[in-house]
């Protein structure tokens, strides 16, 4: 049984149909790639799944169903992601910013930070460690940077120090929107070696990836699921996927090619 | 250290001065040369470095001798009964910028009836006390929660909003509060409820002038040393509450409400807990201005009052601690040194706000990076070891 799947997933911003009753899903330690042509629904399909935005249709994820919980709570059952456009907070600390991500694991509260410092600190300083471990998969100078505001830092940090705090949660699916967006080609590359540690590194956690890249998608997931006008088109291996008629009739027929220079 | 002191002991001598020098020539003289200082260390980087470091490696010694300067102040000022209380006023002062700040600077949740639930909480008492004859301490403490509590009320039908809704809704609130004072019978109406009973400490009423080391300060003075323990303990939780995962949970929404979300924040859970702690401040300030000047009417919590309160969060600095304690200290004495401002407080502190968000918007004393008070380095947490450990703070 997979680890996450939805049923007619549908999502309608009044007369548009954003996502159009999709069924897709992901194996426990599988990468699955999701592609799609400008405006096809993948931001839209990962905001649905994350509560952000509401959808009708089924998800199920760990044997139990989603629908109708808060964000918040679907984070604390074990799903994590990152965004298109950068949502960090930019003003606070590199350390900041990936702590954040361990929220739902915190057990110190209110009455810790003003009346029971010790235990506070002591595991502020062991979220600091994971911290640091987590930056250091991807570059050890994070680790230095640790307090600096992260609006120091340049565009791919930045995107490292996102996956972080994904990973912060100890999530059993990562949502990645389109990582390499923003990035220029040796970032590309950088970020794709990044990619890999993760895979290596957790091995039972679940990816799904956006990308326009299909350099990344195809160095990163076996699995392919593509999307036009908010229905899934495809489904297979990237070889399988890119041959399809119907996926390669999406990207020509608006003037981009598969290579996919299209990018948000 | 002996360097910190000197520092802190120079400007307050020249505090002092300034505040207590009759004649327009030695007014002039002390403020020029409080400029003339201040310009130097910010013109010369080398000399504001000095300080900057020795402030920050002798941070104890510095608040040791901050806290010392701020005791022995009513001795200096005891010719003077005018000044205490207007020192006393920048205390108060204090404690409200940290509870706002609390909700604007750490949180975003913006508040524009701090005079209002300062009024909560000085009629709580006023009533409690006249009204229904409890005890003066015991109204004290009720007050603070009274006002708390009215805030989450008030805050719990828009917790969905979102923006600046919330805003217009304090505002709203501040203006019905006033209409209300001014109109119950109750609360008496435009004359407000007078002869508030004072408190009382081990049998030592806080009207009685007090004896210090064979000093007699002015009545006043028993004010001050208690709202300089109110401001204390009220900053210190403020900045415990700062270094902490709450502060960073507050941070984090104020910065970017879905990061949060989908981090496994409630953002309506932290934000009515972020506007309950504030209000709690305020409350506790309006419940101490109430027993101290012994009445409470409705002028003295209308909306100008908000704005003070606010000039004083943004002129310090949002979300900066030190900062919220500078502003107050700034602020509040300013105007009533130089009488011919006071007719145009409002106008002076809407001057600060915009010329502050034009040129220094993140304030005098900005919030620097949080550091949980730990005072390592970033490179010592990531030492090896630590990666065979699985991910996750909860083992
Ligand atoms: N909150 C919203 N309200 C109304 N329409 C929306 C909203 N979010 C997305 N849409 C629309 O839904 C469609 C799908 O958008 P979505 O962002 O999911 O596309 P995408 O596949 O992620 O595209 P891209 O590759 O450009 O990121 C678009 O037509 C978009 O304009
Ligand atoms: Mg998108």
């Amino acid at each position: 049984m997979s680890l996450f799947a939805t049923r007619g997933l549908t999502v309608r911003f009044g007369g548009l149909t954003a996502v159009d009753h999709v069924d897709a899903g992901v194996e426990e330690g599988e990468t699955l790639g999701l592609i799609g042509p400008n405006g096809s629904g993948k931001t839209t399909f990962f905001n649905a799944v994350t509560g952000l935005v509401p959808a009708t249709g089924e998800v199920v994820f760990r044997g139990a169903p989603l629908p109708g919980l808060e964000p918040h709570q679907i984070c604390r059952r074990g799903i994590a992601r990152t965004f298109q456009a950068s949502r960090l907070c930019l003003g606070l600390s590199v350390f900041d910013n990936v702590l954040i991500g361990m929220h739902t694991h915190v057990r110190c509260g209110l009455l810790e930070a003003l009346f029971r410092r010790a235990r506070m600190l002591s595991e502020v300083r062991q979220a600091l460690k994971q911290a640091a471990h987590l930056l250091s998969l991807f570059n050890a100078d994070l680790v230095d940077r640790g307090f600096d505001p992260v609006g120091a830092l340049p565009q791919i940090d930045r995107r490292r120090v996102e996956i972080c705090r994904a990973l912060a949660a100890q999530p059993r699916l990562l949502l990645l929107d389109e990582p390499s967006a923003g990035m220029s080609p040796e970032e590309t590359v950088e970020l794709m070696k990044d990619l890999q540690i993760v895979r290596e590194e957790m091995p039972g956690l679940s990816i799904i990836i956006i990308e326009h890249d299909m350099f990344v998608i195809e160095g990163v997931s076996r699995r392919v699921v593509a999307f036009n006008y908010g229905r899934k088109i495809a489904e297979g291996t990237f070889a399988e996927v890119a041959r399809n008629e119907e996926v390669r009739e999406a990207y020509l027929g608006r003037g981009s090619g598969t290579e996919g220079s299209a990018r948000a | 250290m002996i360097g910190v002191w000197a520092v802190e002991l120079g400007l307050f001598v020249l505090v002092v001065a300034a505040l207590l020098a009759e004649r327009p020539i030695a007014v002039g003289l002390t403020v020029a040369a409080i400029g003339i200082l201040l310009l130097a260390a910010r013109t010369s980087p080398r000399l504001w470095g000095w300080v900057a470091t020795a402030f920050r490696t002798h941070r104890a010694a510095a608040l040791a001798g901050a806290a010392v300067l701020a005791l022995a102040l009513p001795f200096f000022l005891r010719a003077s009964p005018y000044w205490t209380f207007v020192a006393t006023m920048a205390l108060i002062y204090v404690t409200i910028g940290q509870g706002l700040n609390v909700q604007m600077g750490t949180a975003g949740v913006i508040n524009l009836a701090g005079a209002a639930f300062a009024g909560l909480g000085g009629y709580t008492v006023g009533l409690l006390t006249v009204r229904l004859g409890f005890a003066p301490w015991l109204a004290f403490a009720i007050g603070p929660l009274v006002a708390m509590v009215v805030g989450a009320l008030l805050f719990i039908p828009i917790l969905k909003v979102r923006g600046h809704y919330l805003a217009l809704v304090t505002i709203a609130f501040g203006f019905i509060f006033n209409i209300l004072m001014n109109n119950l019978e109750f609360t008496g109406g435009p004359q407000g409820i007078k002869n508030i009973p004072t408190l009382r400490l081990f049998g030592h009423a806080f009207t009685t002038a007090p004896t210090l080391f064979g000093v007699t300060l002015p009545s006043h003075a028993n004010f001050y040393y208690a709202a300089l323990a109110m401001a204390a303990l009220v900053t210190w939780l403020a900045w415990r509450l700062y270094n902490s995962w709450v502060g960073l949970t507050l941070n984090t929404l104020r910065d970017d409400e879905i990061a949060a979300k989908c981090s496994g924040v409630s953002v309506t859970r932290h934000k009515l807990l972020a506007f309950s702690i504030g209000n709690l401040f305020v409350g506790l300030a309006g419940a101490f201005y109430a027993v101290m000047v012994g009445f409470v009417s409705p002028p003295d919590f209308d909306f100008g009052y908000s704005l003070v309160m606010l000039s004083v969060v943004i002129l310090g600095g949002l979300d900066s601690i030190p900062g919220v304690v500078l502003g107050a200290c700034l602020l509040i004495p300013l105007p009533e040194r130089f009488r011919m401002l006071h007719e145009y407080r409002l106008l002076l502190y809407g001057a600060a706000i915009v010329l502050m968000l034009l040129f220094r918007p993140r304030g005098l004393w900005p919030a620097g990076v949080r550091r949980y008070g730990l005072g390592s380095p970033a490179g010592s947490f990531g030492a090896a070891g630590t990666r065979a450990e699985g991910v996750g703070v909860s083992r």
